[in-house]
């Protein structure tokens, strides 16, 4: 039986005592670095340009950012355009298989895990992979797409300016819708059945049932997996640089290969910061947004 | 449900599965295809296969150690995430205080840090730390977007157990952190499972900060894969070979909890 | 006439003395010479381990297995870190700016220098060359490497910052098994009128890329290295600079100077190598060096400009369907004549390293004939005339055009904001080709953004309203 202080630390003191460790970590490898971007970004720092080493320069950047850099702007609406679309089919096809898988398979197991495969490839992985099915000459899928017609004989999705972003879209939906079904199948796993016995009894047919008692119960879960999606589509990276590298021209510069050519390839930091600041602002308001929609619909749903 | 439906069901989750799959197994059948045979204007799909890109690229490049390297990275950041992440879940799960939600809000923001800019003051850090020839680097790193997700994760399962086991516990003689470790873990073990499959895949599966915060001899085998594409051409064979063993340990592991995946992707938002 | 014959006799002596000093001093000298040996020089050092890192290619590969040799002789262990083009260079910008001192030397593209130099990163080598102890007498580099190879990869603002590890260049690739088939050889002076041979200006480069391109039957006249990617502003370079053209309008790669990129010449230049985009592959805008070397070897494609380093590739039976049907020149002249452009990594030595004198003996030793050779024989790209005068060198497909295309090589710009110029004509050439914009507006734009870059040390000579 353990008494004094030792016992009040682990039972009063739990709080502290268990939410210590993981703020400590946080603070030292997010919150840290995060306030050397913040600093960062009011300097000319960089590792190309001589005696740019971290002078003060108040607001330079950030009037950059706002006023002088329609390429900055351009791939902010680029990535917008990527995450609305990639989003709303993922979901749209998520959303329809998750139904269709909890109104009739028994055996998930096997084929869930099959369905979970394009998720579990390292994204660097998919891009490559997407490649070789994708390319102009030797791409199998371009290959087959051409035989039955539904592209050119010259067609080539990577090196077309107006294909190039709805392919790298589907790629993006193949590699994460699996993801959503796999979260909005758990939401529909856990529903309670009280309100589905209760509209059967009040007569309504399915489609009624979906909107009325499925749709408003699921929509804590649909929020949730939104965000989760929304954060990690803005940050899409790995696949895109490998793919396309930005082109062609623009069409593929997402946010965050921008983000990336400032800092590693003009090591142009003080400025990286601040475009880095703004991508975070901005995923920072969204996803507030979200979360608040969240927390209403629980309360609401209780 | 009837018949007609069944079979429509079921004919759609083919097409999903084929869709699914049919890339991974055109990556396989690259991987035991020479050069000239996986550049080929019609795409082959009967040939002699040879395994001579498993051996050249594992041996001959040395990218053997790279595989134990994402294990035991993805691993440790795995049990890190969870040993400090728990905890915390519980403390969402059970307990009230002011600001609570803000703060829990706030773990989910550290999802939201751009990596290409965290990376630098980490890599400055972690350099003068003089961790950076070692995993450690890499471990913390990756430890900073788990973290969050297994405070997300574990929350939700945490508060699917009803209260009065805590009270029971306690009234045995119990501390709170007591009642934790003893009875609430192994409880919510399941969904301990699927965060920890979670974690791994994550980890083993991110390229930038692996990238940046490892040393030659530390590198993962994720990092290896940018290195086959070479301005003498991609090495297709041995890129294929080295994306099929990368997602080997994953499906096995996902396939053993995946159950437990399920449930546990509910975070909680909508009690049952 | 005493006074005389003793001065007389004085001098005979002075004379006897000076011979008998001077053969002394010769002697002693050639001592010296026979002297020094690596082992002795490298004594200090014996049982240090110096890191380096460079480019995943089969050079470095190749030097990865020489280094045994070094390590025998003296007692000092070598580590070669091989990376992907970029990773090579961002670990090395990360190490030298946060000083970990982790590369003891750094094998690095030479239009890096002008930032490691400015920002002082990389030593000179003269201390250590003009250290008795550690220069090796049996080596002249201002006599056995290529001097304009040398300065222009390894040097900056008139002081040698190390040795080239690998000198390359662009050249033409093209099917001379195709250019040797009668049938093709009539048809083809039936339409344009002269002989199908190897294309020697654009004319003929344009109207052969023309004949051959056949879609129905997958085979194509040319292909660009058109994806956004570095890849596309070396490739573009050979057209600007044989269409008379340039960036900048100076003498030396360190200089800044007037932007002529958006000059009448550059503009035609990239009219023209647009114009090649429709008889290249339906994918050539996603192309980098891999996607148009592996147009040739497939036997996809007539022609093409690629580096001479990559030959090996293109010249294997085990990868390459067109083994042994290539033939190689010079790139296509135009107005501006024979040009070519080098581009090379180099031995530097960062100012944070531990271990500057070892690594200089590994520089040294590896840039002696022996090294050289056995890396030119395993696909590397070697500083040395005497390796190329090798029989062994001469056999392979590639060597003359490479030679001469190095005689008339333009220095590149290297100051220290040259690879965010490169980053700039990159988005412009993207542009151009992928149709958003045309040749003159992405090449006003790209003056426009390199003089905001640059400020008045790069005023535009061709002003944009």
């Amino acid at each position: 039986m353990i008494t004094g202080w030792r016992r009040i630390l682990l039972d009063k003191g739990v709080g502290p005592l268990f939410l210590t460790p993981s703020l400590i970590l946080l603070l030292a490898l997010l919150v840290g670095p995060f306030v050397y971007m913040v600093v960062v970004s009011f300097t000319d720092l960089s590792f190309a340009i001589p005696n740019h080493t971290g002078n003060f320069v108040g607001f330079d950047n950030y009037r950059k950012l706002m006023r002088d850099d329609p390429l900055f702007w351009d791939s902010f609406w680029t990535t917008i355009r990527f995450v609305t679309a990639a989003l709303s089919i993922e979901f749209l096809i998520g959303l329809s298989l998750a139904l269709l898988l909890f109104h009739s398979i028994e055996r998930h197991r096997i084929i869930l895990t099959l369905i979970l495969l394009p998720m579990m490839l390292a994204p660097v992985a998919v891009g490559l992979m997407w490649k070789l099915l994708l390319q102009g000459e030797f791409g199998m899928l371009t290959h087959y797409l051409r035989e039955v017609g539904i592209f050119g004989a010259q067609t080539a999705p990577l090196s077309s300016y107006t294909l190039v972003l709805p392919t790298m879209i589907l790629i993006d939906v193949w590699e994460w819708t699996p993801f959503v079904t796999l979260v909005l199948l758990a939401g529909l796993l856990s529903l309670p059945r009280e309100p589905y016995e209760a509209a059967i009894i009040d007569g309504a047919g399915p489609i009624r049932v979906f909107f009325d008692v499925t749709l408003p119960l699921l929509r804590p879960i649909i929020a949730l997996v939104l965000l989760l999606r929304g954060i990690d589509a803005f940050k899409e990276f790995d696949k895109v640089w490998i793919l396309t590298g930005g082109g062609p021209g623009s069409a593929t510069e997402l946010l965050s290969i921008y983000t990336w050519r400032i800092n590693f390839r003009n090591w142009d930091f003080g400025y990286g910061a601040v475009v880095a600041l703004m991508v975070y602002l901005v995923v920072l308001i969204l996803c507030s947004l979200f979360y608040k929609a969240m927390n209403l619909q629980q309360g609401g749903a209780k | 449900m009837n018949r007609a439906w069944r079979n429509f069901a079921f004919g759609v989750i083919i097409v999903v599965i084929v869709i699914a799959l049919t890339p991974y197994f055109w990556m396989f059948l690259t991987s035991i295809k020479t050069r000239a045979e996986a550049l080929a204007g019609s795409p082959l799909w009967f040939f002699r296969p040879t395994w001579e890109h498993y051996p050249e690229v594992f041996i001959h490049k040395h990218y053997l150690p790279l595989v134990k390297n994402s294990v035991v990275v993805a691993l440790s950041t795995t049990l890190l995430s969870l040993v400090a992440g728990a905890p915390a879940a519980y403390v969402f799960a059970r307990q009230q205080f002011a600001g609570k939600e803000d703060l829990f809000f706030f773990f989910l923001t550290t999802r939201m840090a751009p990596a290409i800019s965290v990376v630098v003051p980490m890599f400055l850090l972690f350099g003068k730390l003089g961790l950076l020839d070692s995993l450690y680097a890499v471990i913390l790193a990756h430890s900073s977007f788990n973290l969050s997700l297994v405070v997300w994760m574990m929350r939700g399962f945490f508060e699917e157990i009803p209260p009065e086991v805590d009270e029971a516990a306690q009234i045995d003689g119990n501390t709170r952190a007591g009642t934790f470790v003893r009875v609430l873990l192994p409880m919510a073990a399941p969904g301990i499972a699927a965060t920890a499959v979670l974690c791994f895949i994550l980890s083993w599966n991110e390229l930038l900060y692996a990238m940046i915060l490892t040393a030659f001899e530390s590198r993962t085998l994720t990092v290896g894969i940018p290195g086959l594409v070479t301005p003498h051409g991609t090495l297709w064979g041995q890129v294929a070979a080295v994306a099929m063993v990368a997602t080997l340990p994953i499906v096995i592991f996902t396939f053993f909890v995946q159950k437990h995946l399920v449930r546990g992707l509910t975070f909680g938002a909508v009690k049952g | 006439m005493r006074g005389h014959e003793s001065v007389h006799a004085r001098h005979k002596v002075s004379r006897i003395w000076l011979s008998l000093t001077l053969a002394l001093l010769i002697l002693a000298g050639a001592q010296q010479a026979l002297c020094w040996s690596l082992k002795e020089a490298a004594e200090p050092y014996r049982g240090v381990t110096i890191r380096t890192i460079g480019e995943a290619l089969p050079p470095l590969e190749a030097l990865d297995k020489l280094k045994d040799k070094f390590t025998k002789e003296t007692g000092i262990e070598v580590i070669i870190e091989q990376y992907a083009h970029e990773e090579a260079v961002d670990k090395v910008m990360l190490d030298l700016n946060s000083r970990t001192g982790r590369y003891d030397f750094i094998i690095q593209p030479h239009r890096e220098l002008g930032r490691f130099v400015e920002n002082n990163h990389v030593v000179p080598i003269t201390q250590f060359v003009e250290n008795p102890k550690l220069k090796d007498p049996n080596f002249h580099p201002e006599k056995e490497l290529y001097t304009n190879l040398w300065k222009e990869i390894s040097w900056y603002k008139g002081k040698p910052y190390g040795y080239p590890f690998t000198a390359i260049t662009m050249f033409l690739w093209y099917r001379q098994d195709m250019v040797n088939d009668p049938k093709e050889k009539e048809g083809f002076k039936a339409k344009y009128g002269y002989e199908l041979k190897e294309p020697e200006d654009w004319q003929q480069y344009h109207d052969m890329a023309e004949w051959f391109t056949r879609p129905d039957k997958g085979f194509f006249g040319t292909a660009i290295q058109g994806k956004r990617h570095v890849a596309l502003w070396y490739e573009w370079l050979n057209f600007l600079y044989s269409f008379g053209g340039d960036v900048f309008e100076t003498s030396k790669g360190y200089e800044y100077g007037p932007i002529i990129v958006n000059s009448p010449e550059a503009v035609e230049s990239l009219d023209y190598y647009k114009g090649l985009i429709k008889y290249s592959p339906s994918d050539t805008l996603n192309y980098d060096w891999d996607g148009v070397m592996a147009a040739m070897q497939q036997a996809r494609i007539f022609e093409c400009i690629m580096w001479n380093d990559a030959t090996y590739a293109v010249e294997d039976p085990k990868q390459s369907t067109v083994a042994g049907k290539m033939g190689f020149g010079m790139v296509p002249q135009g107005k501006g004549g024979k040009v070519g452009q080098v581009e090379g990594w180099s031995y530097l030595i960062p100012t944070g390293s531990k271990q500057k004198e070892a690594a200089f003996l590994f520089m040294q030793w590896a840039l002696q004939y022996d090294q050289q050779l056995f890396q030119q024989l395993n696909g590397g790209a070697s500083p040395r005339p005497d390796v190329y005068a090798n029989p062994e060198v001469q056999k392979l497909a590639y060597t003359k055009a490479a030679l001469q295309t190095m005689e008339v090589a333009k220095p590149k710009a290297t100051f220290p904001e040259s690879p965010q110029v490169t980053d700039i004509l990159v988005l412009a050439l993207s542009d151009a080709l992928s149709g958003q914009k045309t040749s003159k507006e992405s090449l006003d734009w790209a003056a426009v953004e390199i003089h905001k870059l640059l400020g008045d040390r790069a005023p535009m000579k061709y002003p944009v309203k």
